[in-house]
């Protein structure tokens, strides 16, 4: 099993590389899965797939990525891209305004309970970056 | 054209004419215009994101997206792919593929599958591993057909307060289509359940980055060999009589009637009988309740700890008003035909009710067409406001095990099973 991303970071390709061992992995050579491609937010373009082979092999073009803005501010380049290794950043900002300390379990969540590797002193950035502009106080439409 | 239509007509281009000499004329035509623009609603982009108070919206506030083999849907998330179906597309009992909702948990989601080399897998504590290519199972298991919802465990999150952290779906994390595929129960005989095994584990194609044995290295649900829902439980290869899209399952997906989606396994690959209870991180830790009437707790006894849970299972009773939506403004006097859909878990639905006065007084509903006891019900009221103002409209739905909605709100931490009754404002005008 291939894991491919258009929008995959080297970091990204790095540690998909080495633990991405899924059970049953060797099954299916001809699976193809997390390709994404960026495209721009609303896109309500119309879209046309290329016409498909009468063979065994089933498929859709890449899943579009749509990365949204992140504020401004110290951190966001490491919230970039170390998130981004396991989801995109609209994971952030689809959040209701959180609690700070609801952000630092979000973090430690995805650190020690998915296995993250994100240095700590990193993880700390992160986490006060959330909580710097994703909160009741801070977040803005 | 009626004889008036061309009198008007006629005399309005006589004024016009006249009006040409001064230009005063013309000026107040472009200004009444102007005036006219004015008058009209404003409309603005959607919040980009709700709270820390409840989503007021019916659906998420996402962009729309188009993304493969779908209809443009609302976006949750790009990656993974989570999309929520639009209020309009519940107006019917079935829901369209296209405009099914999409909810994956890990970002390696199929673009392809080589259907030459994919086969189906029954494995683990059995007598005789089998694994079945699409056409054996399509050949040699008699088809079953039957209707079933798939909710997503945490459809209407953004209702919940004080909000919980999660995917911030609206109310449209829900579907209703026709499974055709094989029972799972006739694959597990095939295979053989050894004596002593406790559960049966599934597995799709979904897979993540993270380290081998974490929840983000790969999805994993189960049900535990007791439960009698595995003899109704479908491994389905037909979607309302075609393909399941990528996104919703491709090539089979688990279709487990009356139970959350989170069991529903998408690309269903692996069928595993356990000798041992399953401990992974989608069993043990997510998509747990705590163990309470409605699964209902509170911030504060969270954080004292203690609050014991189990795995979630069925779907409590829901109902929706689908149609008019919340954009139409309703002349007074005219009889209006409210329509919506209700579904439960727990059985088949036998009462849906409205409410004209924000659930203070209620009235019975027509029930439409019986698709099945897990099925989306639809449901139809005649509503007449003879007065201008403003309505609130709830509606309430009872199955058959006589579970009812509540008014009150629900809480816990994974932002689940939320089934509080739905209102909506209406806003009647004058029509005079």
């Amino acid at each position: 099993m291939r894991f491919a991303t258009d929008t995959g970071r080297g970091l990204l390709r790095l540690w998909a590389g080495a633990l991405l061992v899924g059970a049953g992995s060797a099954a299916f050579a001809q699976l193809h899965s997390g390709s994404y491609s960026a495209t721009k937010a609303d896109s309500l373009e119309q879209t046309v797939s290329a016409p498909p082979s009468t063979d065994g092999n089933y498929s859709v073009s890449p899943f579009p990525s749509v990365a949204p803005k992140l504020a401004e501010g110290e951190g966001r380049a490491e919230t970039e891209s170390f998130c981004t290794m396991c989801h995109s950043t609209r994971y952030i900002t689809m959040q209701p305004p959180l609690p700070p300390a609801t952000w630092e379990a979000e973090v430690n969540k995805m650190t020690k309970t998915f296995g993250a590797p994100i240095p700590e002193a990193t993880a700390k950035k992160i986490t006060s970056y959330l909580q710097s502009h994703y909160t009741a106080e801070n977040h803005k439409q | 054209m009626k004889p008036w239509r061309r009198s008007v007509s006629r005399r309005d281009a006589l004024k016009l004419l006249s009006a040409a000499g001064s230009g005063l004329a013309i000026g107040k035509w472009f200004g009444t215009d102007a005036a006219v623009a004015q008058e009209m609603p404003a409309s603005k982009p959607i919040e980009s994101f709700t709270g820390p108070g409840p989503n007021p919206h019916w659906n998420s506030v996402g962009p729309y997206v188009n993304e493969p083999q779908k209809a443009p849907l609302i976006l949750l998330t790009d990656r993974p792919v989570q999309l929520e179906t639009p209020r309009s597309y519940f107006r019917t009992a079935f829901t369209q593929n296209d405009a099914f909702y999409v909810r994956w948990h890990l970002p390696g989601i199929p673009n392809r599958v080589d259907l030459a080399e994919w086969k189906l897998r029954i494995e683990g504590n059995v007598n005789k591993p089998i694994a079945l290519s699409l056409t054996e199972l399509m050949d040699k298991l008699k088809p079953v057909s039957l209707a079933a919802v798939n909710q997503c465990s945490g459809n209407s999150r953004s209702r919940f307060q004080p909000r919980v952290p999660g995917g911030q779906w609206g109310n449209g994390a829900m579907g209703n289509a026709i499974w055709t595929g094989v029972r799972l129960r006739e694959l597990l005989d095939a295979a053989g359940v050894k004596a002593a095994s406790v559960g049966v584990q599934f597995q799709g194609l979904e897979t993540g980055p993270g380290p081998k044995g974490s929840g983000s290295n790969v999805f994993l649900k189960s049900l535990e060999l007791s439960d009698p829902v595995l003899d109704e439980a479908v491994v389905a290869y037909l979607m309302n009589g075609e393909p399941l899209p990528m996104l919703n399952g491709f090539p089979v997906r688990l279709v487990v009637p009356g139970y959350f989606a989170t069991y529903w396994m998408k690309c269903l690959t692996w069928i595993r009988v356990l000798s041992v209870p399953d401990e992974n991180f989608w069993m043990k830790t997510g998509y747990r309740v705590p163990d309470t009437p409605r699964g209902n707790t509170t911030p504060e006894a969270m954080k004292a700890g203690g609050v014991k849970t189990v795995p979630i299972t069925r779907m409590p009773v829901r109902s929706f008003l689908v149609s008019p939506d919340v954009g139409s403004k309703v002349p007074a006097g005219m009889s209006l035909t409210l329509r919506g859909i209700a579904f439960s878990g727990y059985g088949k639905i036998v009462k849906v009710e409205i409410s004209e006065d924000g659930a203070k007084s209620w009235r019975e509903a027509q029930l439409n067409e019986d698709h099945g006891p897990y099925s989306f019900r639809t449901w139809e009221a005649k509503w007449a406001p003879k007065t201008a103002g403003n309505y609130t409209v709830a509606v309430r739905a009872t199955d058959e095990k006589g579970n009812m909605q509540p008014d009150e709100p629900v809480w816990n931490a994974g932002g689940y099973l939320w089934n509080r009754i739905e209102k909506q404002e209406f806003v009647v005008g004058r029509a005079d």
